[in-house]
């Protein structure tokens, strides 16, 4: 019994890291139908940064986060200026490219610029567990968890209260209109992708310390986010919250009870069982936005 | 239609005069020796360790006045941890280059995917990491290991188990053949001295969450964990275990632990830990030659590498003095010639002997040397050796 | 002119032994002309049928391994191998033709990734079959006869004659009706299906011939390198066919074979301009600058030029 819950509770604190990694790409591909290969490189371009600010700078551990934040969303701005807004009108297939050709250029120059070899980022948190009985979870873990959660929320009221969101859902429900109503479409693409891009850098400044930081942490973290978000329906950012928890519960369970080796397939059986069943995602609504 | 045809031709052949142009200049003063790791992607750290430890004994060779008078050129291919590219690679160096020996290539599916080649235009290549038995077995006389593949590993550990108090043991390794590879020859060697085998858990080699597969361990009341993975992997492990209160003596197998980065990342989670390793850069008077072991490590030092990578960049320097040896006994840098002369090579490096015995089908056996096996133990956050090597 | 061009094509292929400078130049070309096949596959999905296959690599892997181990444990000679190969193929793009049959767009996309997944980790984990990550090592190369096909120009040769027909094939199918039938549901789905064109037979016929030609590649693959292991199945190797057939210009007959020999010979020529640090550096700068001036592809990029030019 125990098992199981302990099983549980490692679920969803993995979980709640992979509702991270897709609440940025449910907007990029969700609201832009940008299929963003590097959302990962910005993930590790986040923990990178949070490297340099704490190890090398020796800045605070909430300092380096909000650098991380602060980095992604100006390179994500950087590339949607420079690459994506010219492409516009070309096909989705087209943008695929240059977002996987921007993947395989920033992997590589993190390769160059910081070797392979992986770094740890200190925190400032006990490394004893929390203890319930038999069961244990670290204090990061759980600070990871509960930051994560904030981040969607702030995301969700940023989408839902603000002006900024509302011209943002806006343009991607219609966006003639929206240009017809004084929308400036190209800030709000720019706006969205850096938007997306910070989250990634987000979730890579938390993690970080979770694990290491090492130039290809973004390739696998970039296959669950695309999971999540196809999960929780496109767009859908309460959606990608709960396929993220779904997606780590079930991985987990599939670990411990079916078998390790096979971990990840349970993940992807149940993707494919879902979608099977309910075609537009676990959750997805009528209405995309939101 | 005909534009298609026309651009088709066009950039085919464009394409093709990029290759056309003639391949590194041939001059004659050179030793060229292919060297193929994995420089990019997942293991690239480990990959450009061996880079910086061949580097060294090439600039150590040529100091001296080279072989025979020749300089060494070390020819570097990535192989891009994809068992194609290293295939193309030592297709490139034999073919192009001309090289008469490569060194190479670090993961055994890349090794196994360059030997057709060895094969084919027949050149040596020395393996310097490489630990799935069957590189050996598969009777490629061009073949010449220096690494110990895992049986050989798990024989170097036979004579430390009862001391260690092994009882019941668990693995945990990543799925890749080598991790398969030694759970099997640990496993069996364990089985021969009496004993039990618990659970054998396996994690991808990306992974990065291993909290299900040690909740599992945690259940069957084993006391050891053989652990067989890449330093970054037994890092997180090793933090997970201990939020998860997994209470028992863990080994790491393989030689990729280095246990002075574990030190620094995984802090007191490592403590107690046992690690065999293949070279010993905290205490080098221990090593089979006291002298060179620790030149090697001040040199490294003196260029700036980090230390934790010279537990993988002897095998580098390892490999490239071998083929040096060979190029000497053979008098000259015809592959042929390089292949029997290896067969003869008996010198010593950094990690210890190297001398070749037969391996594999008769008529067809590849070389296999028997390489110097090291146990060592975390302890106050220090690389020590463990209490019961204490007075050897 | 059209033919003079064709012409000199058909005679510098054929001959390509005689003139390249090496057998490295020619291993380059084999490679080349497997990942044809590939892409050209790929196309068909992607390119007329607008259905964007992320998981391609896993109908190449089947292949690789259906061949590899019926040479191996049952002695299959190549050319039964070969078509065996490229039916289980078939069969598995099927599967996830009729799978998929009511997801589109993205939907599609991760079904078809997530296929790919689980294929890959059944051949990493199912030691039995596969041998894992230990590969298989000592595939035979085809015999043909009494003569083996061992050397590099006799394989070349045959590779070069599976190209061929695979992008015959390609041709015939796309030119055919049922090439309308994908190209109008490629363009509107529902359109299409109010005329009748069952959109099911369609999409399942796609993915079936798609998949069985990465069959054949897979299988061509296996007998050349001699060696398979798990990495058969990784990402990049489809990620490299998609650079293959997008920048080649998908939705043409000729992209996909533009961007194969292009995509095969780049990473080589980069090995030889630039030392590993910036090998991979500068194949991701490349691509982003190819994607930039010529987004449709190279190959509808060098029409719309010549449109332009001819008044």
């Amino acid at each position: 019994m125990e098992q199981i819950l302990q099983h549980l509770i490692n679920g969803l604190v993995l979980g709640g890291t992979y509702a991270l990694l897709g609440i940025g790409l449910t907007l990029i591909f969700g609201l832009m139908n940008v299929v963003n290969f590097a959302h990962g490189e910005f993930y590790t371009l986040g923990a990178y940064t949070a490297f340099a600010a704490l190890a090398l700078a020796g800045a605070g551990f909430f300092v380096a986060i909000a650098g991380a934040i602060v980095v992604g969303a100006v390179l994500g701005a950087l590339c949607e200026r420079l690459l994506l807004r010219p492409l516009r009108g070309e096909s989705i297939d087209t943008t695929m490219l240059v977002m996987i050709g921007v993947w395989i250029a920033m992997q590589n120059a993190e390769l160059l610029g910081w070797g392979g070899v992986a770094k740890t980022i200190p925190h400032p948190f006990p490394t004893a567990p929390f203890t319930v009985g038999p069961l244990s979870v670290a204090p990061l873990r759980v600070f990871v968890f509960v930051s994560a959660l904030a981040l969607i929320a702030a995301a969700h009221l940023l989408i839902q209260r603000t002006r900024l969101g509302c011209a943002m859902r806006a343009t991607f429900q219609d966006r003639d209109t929206a240009a017809l109503m004084g929308v400036r479409i190209d800030r709000i693409h720019t706006a969205t992708f850096a938007f997306g891009s910070a989250l990634a850098a987000a979730a890579g400044a938390l993690l970080g310390p979770v694990f290491l930081v090492y130039p290809s942490m973004g390739d696998l973290a970039s296959l669950k986010a695309f999971s999540v978000v196809i999960l929780g329906g496109l767009g859908n950012l309460a959606g990608a919250t709960l396929g993220g928890l779904v997606l780590g519960v079930a991985e987990e369970l599939g670990a411990g009870y079916v078998s390790s080796g096979y971990r990840d397939a349970v993940g992807f059986v149940i993707i494919i069982l879902v979608l099977l069943f309910r075609p537009s995602g676990l959750f997805a609504r009528a209405e995309r936005i939101g | 239609m005909s534009t298609r045809w026309l651009s088709t031709l066009l950039l085919i052949v464009g394409a093709g005069f990029m290759l056309v142009a003639p391949g590194s200049a041939q001059s004659p003063g050179t030793l060229k020796i292919g060297v193929i790791e994995p420089l990019s992607g997942p293991v690239a750290a480990s990959g450009n360790y061996v880079r910086m430890g061949a580097e060294i004994a090439r600039d150590w060779i040529n100091a001296r006045g080279g072989v025979e008078g020749r300089k060494i050129d070390l020819l570097i291919e990535d192989n891009k941890s994809d068992p194609k590219e290293a295939a193309s690679a030592a297709e490139k160096l034999i073919v192009r280059d001309k090289v008469p020996a490569i060194m190479g290539a670090w993961g055994s599916s890349m090794t196994l995917a360059a030997m057709p080649k060895l094969e084919e235009y027949g050149v040596p290549m020395v393996v310097e990491t490489s630990s799935a038995a069957s590189i050996t077995k598969r009777g490629n006389p061009w073949i010449f290991r220096i690494s110990p593949p895992s049986e050989m590993e798990a024989l170097g550990l036979e004579q430390y188990v009862d001391k260690l108090g092994v009882k019941k043991a668990d693995f945990l390794a990543v799925n890749t053949d080598w991790g398969r590879g030694s759970i099997q020859a640990f496993g069996d060697m364990l089985k021969k001295k009496g004993v039990q085998v618990g659970a054998a858990e396996f994690m991808e080699q990306a992974a990065t969450d291993m909290n299900a597969q040690l909740t599992k361990i945690k259940q069957t009341g084993g006391d050891t964990l053989f652990l067989t993975t890449a330093v970054e992997q037994i890092t997180l492990v090793l933090k997970q275990g201990q939020e998860q209160r997994l209470q028992r003596k863990v080994v790491t197998t393989g030689g990729s632990s280095s246990p002075t980065q574990l030190i620094k990342q995984a802090g007191p989670a490592a403590e107690g830990s046992y690690h065999i390793v293949f070279f010993m850069p905290w205490f080098p008077e221990a090593m089979p030659d006291a002298k060179l072991a620790k030149a090697f490590v001040d040199e490294w030092a003196k260029r700036g590498h980090p230390f934790e990578g010279l537990t993988e960049g002897f095998r580098g320097h390892d490999g490239i003095a071998t083929i040096a040896e060979a190029v000497k006994l053979a008098g000259k840098d015809d592959p042929k010639a390089i292949r029997d002369a290896l067969w003869r090579v008996n010198f010593t490096g950094v990690n210890g002997p190297v001398k070749f015995e037969k391996d594999g089908p008769a008529g067809k056996e590849s070389g296999q040397s028997k390489p110097s096996i090291f146990i060592v133990q975390i302890r106050d956050a220090k690389v020590v050796l463990p209490e019961f090597m204490a007075k050897r | 002119m059209i033919v003079l061009a064709r012409a000199a094509l058909a005679v510098a292929l054929v001959t390509v032994p005689l003139w390249l400078p090496s057998s490295y130049h020619l291993h380059v070309l084999i490679m080349a002309g497997i990942f044809v096949i590939l892409a050209s596959s790929l196309n068909l999905l992607l390119g007329y049928t607008g259905l964007l296959s992320l998981g391609h690599a896993a109908f190449f892997g089947i292949g690789a391994y259906t061949s590899a181990l019926l040479a191996l444990k049952l002695d299959w000679s190549f050319w039964l191998a070969l078509p065996a190969a490229a039916i289980l193929a078939g069969l598995a793009g099927w599967a996830i033709g009729r799978l998929a049959l009511k997801l589109r767009g993205a939907y599609f996309v991760l079904v078809t990734i997530s296929f790919a997944g689980v294929i890959s980790l059944i051949s990493t984990n199912w030691m039995d079959l596969t041998n894992g990550p230990l590969g298989l090592p000592g595939v035979p190369a085809p015999e043909l006869g009494p003569w083996s096909l061992r050397t590099k120009t006799a394989y070349y040769y045959l590779v070069l004659a599976a190209a061929a027909v695979a992008y015959l094939v390609c041709a015939r199918l796309v030119r055919s009706r049922i090439g309308r039938a994908f190209l109008a549901l490629r363009e509107n789905e529902p359109l299409a299906e109010s005329v009748g064109v069952d959109s099911t037979h369609y999409l399942v016929l796609a993915t079936v011939v798609s998949a069985a030609m990465a069959g054949v590649a897979g299988s061509l693959y296996a007998h050349y390198t001699r060696f398979i292991s798990p990495e058969v199945f990784l990402f990049s190797y489809t990620v490299t066919m998609v650079i293959m057939v997008v920048a080649g210009g998908k939705g043409t007959l000729a992209g996909p074979v533009v961007g194969a020999v292009l995509f095969t010979i780049l990473p080589e020529a980069l090995r030889e301009a630039t030392s590993w640090q910036w090998q991979m550096l500068a194949y991701g700068v490349l691509l982003v600058l190819l994607v930039f001036f010529l987004p449709r592809g190279i190959v509808p990029g060098l029409q719309r030029l010549r449109a332009r030019r001819a008044p």
